[in-house]
């Protein structure tokens, strides 16, 4: 037993002494729950728990659940909801929303780290004198002036939209040429003609 | 007295220094014909540039190397390249830090894993990565835009490099410092340079194996089945009405369309602007009534981020390049038709 707990000691850190140390993992239950305290245990020390530490609780919960005498909500037990199954396959028409809006959560933080460190994101461009042109100067913090706390939050919606885009677009820009062209959309056929009208303001 | 015999030693010793490494730099020249001295830097350069892309592409390889960018941690990736028995190029890169990011390339199909959605492919030749794709595929594809010098040697992941300078034409575009192994001509180096000559994104290769067959990982993907290639939209044909009149030397229009952002007025028109190395995001949008969201400079990573308003339209430019170069393309934006 002692040297079963020392194997998968050694598993979780990566390393195989048994060969049949997966497949004890599959039918051992016992070993299975070890295997994933030892995880916990480890990330625990190295401080890496995540923030909302996923202890198994489920089997506690669905016992509770179970004994619960009175029903307040309909009748429905943990295993109903939906968890897993509701992810949009990245692969339909949306898909390519899902990769937008992953990266977009990513941005922001990153954009909001950057901003308490060096001020220098949201800082609005200098005024560019007129007649000259690339005569901004590259991010001055000179140039700060506090803007209101919404607008920062709009910005930072709008940047991280750009940004994802932009890197969507990068990610696509081969791939288009491979592609034979199928039908046309609605949304994008709209999307042009409204814009088509919005265009007639362009620049004087 | 004491001081100038000390001090002719210390001569004397340089001086046979010199000696033994000019000694040592002829034969390692007398090795590879690349380095001849007959060579311009641009001929040199080109050369070795020619090297590296035969290398890149025909090589079976693995390299490992870890990616730094400001304000980022440091992300380690793990590249293996390889030829299958039919001549197929395999590809895989993984990214080795956390959750991770693992792109799998088979000829013309690229296959995407991520931690946190389904896995996808892309029809494409290469992968899109942290790695200057067309820089070390086909470099002598960007000649309209920039320039190449051989500049010297130097030490690199413990081996013999030979550094080549790439500079736009026009000098409006970061530089990039390439440091290639004298033994196969695959990258130990890559960095990216503003223009005050502050690096600002660095690829620096650890460890470098070129194999005579390729990994038996890259032949097991083989008989692997891979998510189907993802459907585009197609775009729609809209009649651009305006033209940016000042783009960096090389560069060119490769994209325009319209489409709907998670922002605020929602719709967009998009231009993409590549030289081949660096690719660059136009977007036009109505300006705001609000002037504080009209004017805004960033940098994000190695990323420059910046909207003005000209006229009553906002330009935002997205990309690797100089905050000047992206305000003057911004600005130059005038109506074609009226």
């Amino acid at each position: 037993m002692t040297q079963k707990q020392e194997n998968l000691s050694a598993f979780v850190d990566g390393e195989v002494q048994d060969e049949n140390i997966v497949s004890s993992l599959v039918d051992d239950a016992e070993m299975a729950e070890k295997w994933q305290r030892y995880h916990l245990i480890r990330q625990g020390l190295r401080k890496e728990l995540p923030k909302q530490a996923n202890f198994d609780v489920s089997g506690a919960i669905a016992s509770a659940l179970e004994s619960e005498p009175t029903i307040l909500a309909p009748r429905k037990t943990w295993r109903d909801a939906p968890i897993v199954s509701n992810v949009i396959p990245l692969v339909r028409s949306g898909g390519q929303l899902a990769i937008a809006a992953s990266v977009a959560v990513a941005m922001v933080i990153g954009v909001q780290k950057l901003n308490q460190e060096e001020q220098q994101i949201f800082n609005p461009a200098p005024a560019v004198v007129p007649g000259i042109q690339g005569g901004l100067s590259p991010v001055s913090l000179e140039q700060t002036q506090p803007l209101p706390r919404t607008d920062v939050r709009e910005q930072q919606r709008r940047i991280s939209a750009y940004l994802n885009d932009h890197r969507k677009q990068v990610l696509l820009k081969d791939s288009q040429r491979f592609l034979p062209t199928g039908e046309s959309t609605d949304e994008v056929d709209a999307a042009g003609s409204e814009l088509g009208q919005e265009r007639e303001n362009f620049p004087e | 007295m004491r001081i100038s015999l000390s001090n002719s030693l210390s001569i004397a010793i340089r001086v046979l220094i010199i000696v033994v490494c000019s000694l040592n730099f002829t034969q390692i020249q007398a090795q590879t014909d690349l380095s001849q001295t007959s060579l311009t830097p641009t001929e040199g350069a080109n050369a070795w540039l020619a090297k590296l892309a035969s290398a890149k592409n025909n090589l079976n390889y693995q390299i490992s190397f870890v990616v730094m960018k400001p304000g980022i941690e440091a992300q380690p990736f793990v590249w293996r390249h390889g030829i299958s028995p039919d001549g197929v190029e395999l590809e895989q890169l993984d990214e080795l830090n956390g959750p991770g990011r693992e792109v799998i390339r088979i000829g013309n199909k690229v296959s995407y894993f991520e931690s946190d959605r389904p896995p996808y492919s892309l029809a494409s030749g290469y992968i899109n990565g942290p790695l200057p794709n067309v820089l070390l595929a086909d470099p002598l594809s960007l000649t309209d835009a920039y320039q190449f010098a051989l500049v010297g040697r130097s030490r690199v992941s413990g081996k013999v490099a030979h550094q080549i300078r790439v500079v736009s034409k026009d000098k409006n575009r970061y530089r990039f410092n390439l440091w290639l192994d004298q033994k196969t001509g695959l990258p130990l180096k890559i960095n990216m340079v503003d223009l005050e000559g502050q690096t600002i994104e660095q690829i620096q290769v650890t460890d470098l194996s070129v194999t005579e067959e390729p990994d038996p990982y890259l032949i097991k993907l083989l008989s692997t089945s891979l998510p189907d290639i993802v459907q585009l939209p197609p775009k729609a044909e809209i009649e651009q009405r305006w033209q940016l009149d000042f783009l960096p030397e090389g560069m060119k229009q490769i994209n325009h369309d319209v489409r709907r952002l998670p922002v605020e007025g929602g719709l967009v028109e998009y231009v993409m602007l590549s030289d081949g190395l660096v690719d660059v995001s136009v977007y036009l949008q109505q300006a705001f009534s609000n002037a504080a969201q009209n004017e805004i400079l960033g940098r994000i990573g190695s990323e420059i981020y910046l909207t003005r308003q000209q006229g009553n339209v906002l330009v935002t430019v997205i990309g690797k390049l100089p905050a000047k170069t992206a305000n003057a393309i911004a600005s130059s934006l005038t109506r074609t038709i009226p």
